[in-house]
């Protein structure tokens, strides 16, 4: 007969080491306004060093390096330019890259060790919000410049030395609207990842906004946990709503899926996503996802000049590869600092963060075409993505 | 109606698919294998990469994801589990070490993954099979839900008479009760711990190779998301036993699927897991935890 107090410690140790190990994954560093912020390390106003050097945090491994191997392409591309230019003088612009994978502790480590060296005169932040909320208020207090990308939730822009170079996609949500007035869409489902908060709010507050200014009513939303694999119960009910519109919020790996098991369910009207259906993620829905439209901050085929003058280096010197909005919005923030330090001349951070904002006042032409700048948040006028069964095409192009 | 209770076996056929395995190697031979979920998505990876170079048919991804996942349970056996079960001091430190080594090897076949894919969706569509929708009134079935469903369900008959009828499974219950008796007796324990974490592995690719059938495209991480799942039907149905897993699995899936078709959904996962919590304070071993005892 087996012992029950045996049988009880196995599940207790079980349950403890699963529940240890989901702790340690979940875990995330709070973000939060810091007040007031010290001056920064380091000499000021006497010109630029022989070597400019930024660390810049990505998650090179990991559940994200999708974003963070991207970014890497468009900051390279983005160095060899800078230097090309000759924006810095003699200066040489040095990135170091610290890989931290999805650990938020890790992020926050590398971001205090670079506060620490005076040598380091900004940071470019990591993508994943956890890790970036953990970095900003150790750099607003520490007086060290970080420019990120992605990072779109609420406690990464904390102060005056953090900015954001990719625009909430809140802000350029809108230029679905005209499509949805032109296809006569008067009803509309929402499914949206309620574990994320950026997809969240769009889901919960600004497709429903959206809707009230086009004129469409929303006749059911629902949301799915963060690691949500299966949708075929909420496509179910989303075809049994039959609505003129079904708005996806979910992340990358979700879009397709959620997408074929809609068809599957029978659903036969309009798909609006995000920007997270770009960058391939659709590729495995292939010809069942065709017609999927999302509003993104770039796409390769928008017509804004500086936005061609990148595709065309990045085609250069990848082998033809299409540039994505990651590596887009990398080669922004590269250009953004050291605009940010040229203006500056001089590597103090304080002068560099008084340089940044002044960059960031006056807007400048980038990867992603127009950016301009709602404090230290980056806007841009954003582009219409259709998926068209094996590629990306521009819809309606808010860049041209 | 009819529709959301299909939907429901068909997650809760996905989670005993998934559950079977990892359920039948804690039940008999005392391995809680953490690496399961890794095992499956890696199955699952190793299949498309054969279907990006010859376009094959299902039986032929099915048997490649079995095959590759009953190679991989199988080395995790030798290499990592084996040494741990030898040289620990008595099998309490044994089953703590073996679930902190699941969790670190869980790490490898995921990093090279996600490597090789960048965490981009990675599917089938490469291959022969093409998914085919049958309505039947209101109610939509596709070809490869029909195949969850006979799949997680025959199977789990079949271990279940296997263990309790075949002599070879009778001996496994014995090691499982007592294993220096069974060991006494005549019972080849390696052979049989072999034996049955290369089924375990095959049901984890079996698992693996359904499930991106059944999404279209899975992501390395997707086998992370399952184990916690699996984990939850294992407590909920009684550990050990395959009836009370199968039990627990169509709980989970069916209170998941009530909550999403009541509510806006957000609160699935939170309701689900206090039914689990509940039933743990009401019955700590579970569903079928008294009547089969701990083995099966």
């Amino acid at each position: 007969m087996p012992d029950a107090h045996w049988d009880r410690r196995r599940l207790l140790r079980a349950t403890g080491a699963l529940v240890l190990a989901a702790g340690l994954a979940a875990c995330t560093a709070p973000g939060g306004d810091t007040g007031t912020t010290p001056s920064g390390a380091g000499g000021g106003g006497q010109g630029l060093p022989p070597t400019i050097t930024i660390l810049s945090i990505r998650a090179l491994t990991g559940p994200v390096s999708f974003a963070g191997i991207n970014a890497q392409k468009g900051i390279d591309l983005a160095v060899e330019q800078v230097a090309k230019d000759g924006l810095l003088g003699g200066s040489t612009l040095e990135i170091e890259t610290k890989d931290v994978g999805a650990s938020t502790q890790e992020a926050a480590s590398a971001a205090s060790q670079a506060i620490a060296d005076p040598s380091y005169a900004a940071i470019l932040g990591p993508e994943a919000s956890a890790q970036a909320a953990a970095v900003s208020p150790i750099a607003q207090s520490s007086g060290m410049p970080v420019a990120y990308v992605q990072a779109g939730s609420g406690g990464v822009l904390v102060g005056d030395y953090t900015f954001r170079v990719t625009p909430p996609a809140q802000s350029y949500f809108g230029v679905v609207g005209d499509h949805l007035s032109r296809e006569d869409v008067r009803t509309a489902s929402v499914l949206f990842n309620s574990g994320n908060p950026t997809l969240a709010e769009l889901g919960q507050t600004v497709v429903p906004q959206l809707g009230a200014q086009r004129g469409f009513r929303i006749v059911g939303s629902a949301g799915v946990e963060v690691t949500a694999q299966d949708f075929t119960t909420a496509a179910s009910q989303i075809a049994g709503q039959a609505p003129d519109v079904a708005f996806l919020m979910l992340t990358g790996p979700q879009s397709p899926v959620a997408i074929t098991q809609l068809r599957q369910a029978g659903f036969t009207g309009e798909i609006v996503g995000m920007s997270a259906m770009g960058a391939g993620n659709l590729a495995p829905a292939g010809a069942q996802a065709a017609g999927a439209v999302w509003p993104s901050n770039f796409t390769a085929t928008q017509s804004a000049p500086s936005s061609q003058e990148f595709v065309r280096a990045y085609q250069a010197k990848y082998g033809g590869e299409a540039p994505n909005n990651y590596a887009a919005e990398a080669y922004d923030a590269v250009w953004f600092l050291a605009r940010g330090i040229a203006k500056a001349n001089s590597t103090d951070r304080a002068a560099v963060q008084h340089g940044l904002d002044a960059v960031a006042k006056d807007g400048f032409a980038g990867a992603q075409g127009e950016l301009t700048f709602d404090g230290h948040d980056a806007r841009v006028p954003g582009v219409l993505v259709r998926w068209d069964g094996a590629a990306e095409a521009v819809l309606a192009d808010g860049t041209s | 109606m009819a529709q959301d209770v299909l939907n429901a076996l068909t997650l809760g056929s996905l989670y005993l698919l998934f559950a079977l395995g990892m359920s039948l190697a804690w039940g008999t031979v005392g391995v809680l294998n953490f690496a399961h979920g890794s095992i499956f998505m890696f199955a699952a990876f190793g299949a498309h990469l054969a279907v990006q170079v010859v376009p094959l048919s299902m039986p032929s991804m099915i048997a490649l994801g079995v095959g590759i996942g009953a190679v991989l349970s199988l080395a995790v056996q030798v290499l990592a589990f084996e040494p741990i079960q030898r040289r620990a001091r008595d099998p309490h430190q044994a089953q703590l070490q073996i679930i902190v080594a699941g969790i670190g090897i869980a790490g490898i076949p995921l990093a090279i993954a996600q490597y090789v894919t960048r965490s981009v969706p990675f599917g089938y569509s490469a291959g022969t099979f093409q998914v085919t929708v049958h309505e039947f009134g209101a109610v939509r079935v596709t070809d490869v839900q029909v195949v969850i469903l006979v799949a997680a369900l025959g199977l789990a008959a079949l271990i279940a008479w296997w263990l309790r009828a075949a002599r070879p499974g009778l001996a496994l219950r014995a090691i499982g009760v007592e294993p220096e008796v069974a060991a006494m007796m005549g019972v080849d324990r390696r052979r049989l711990a072999l034996l049955t974490m290369a089924v375990a592995g095959g049901l984890a690719g079996l698992a693996g190779v359904l499930l991106t059938y059944h999404l279209g495209s899975i992501a390395p991480e997707t086998g992370d998301a399952f184990l916690l799942k699996a984990f939850a039907a294992i407590i909920l149905g009684g550990v050990g036993s395959i009836a009370g897993v199968a039990i627990g699995a169509m709980v989970l899936a069916g209170v998941e699927t009530l909550v999403l078709v009541t509510t806006s959904g957000t609160w699935a996962p939170a309701i689900a897991f206090g039914v689990l919590f509940l039933m743990l304070l009401v019955r700590p071993r579970g569903l079928l935890g008294r009547q089969e005892v701990r083995r099966t």
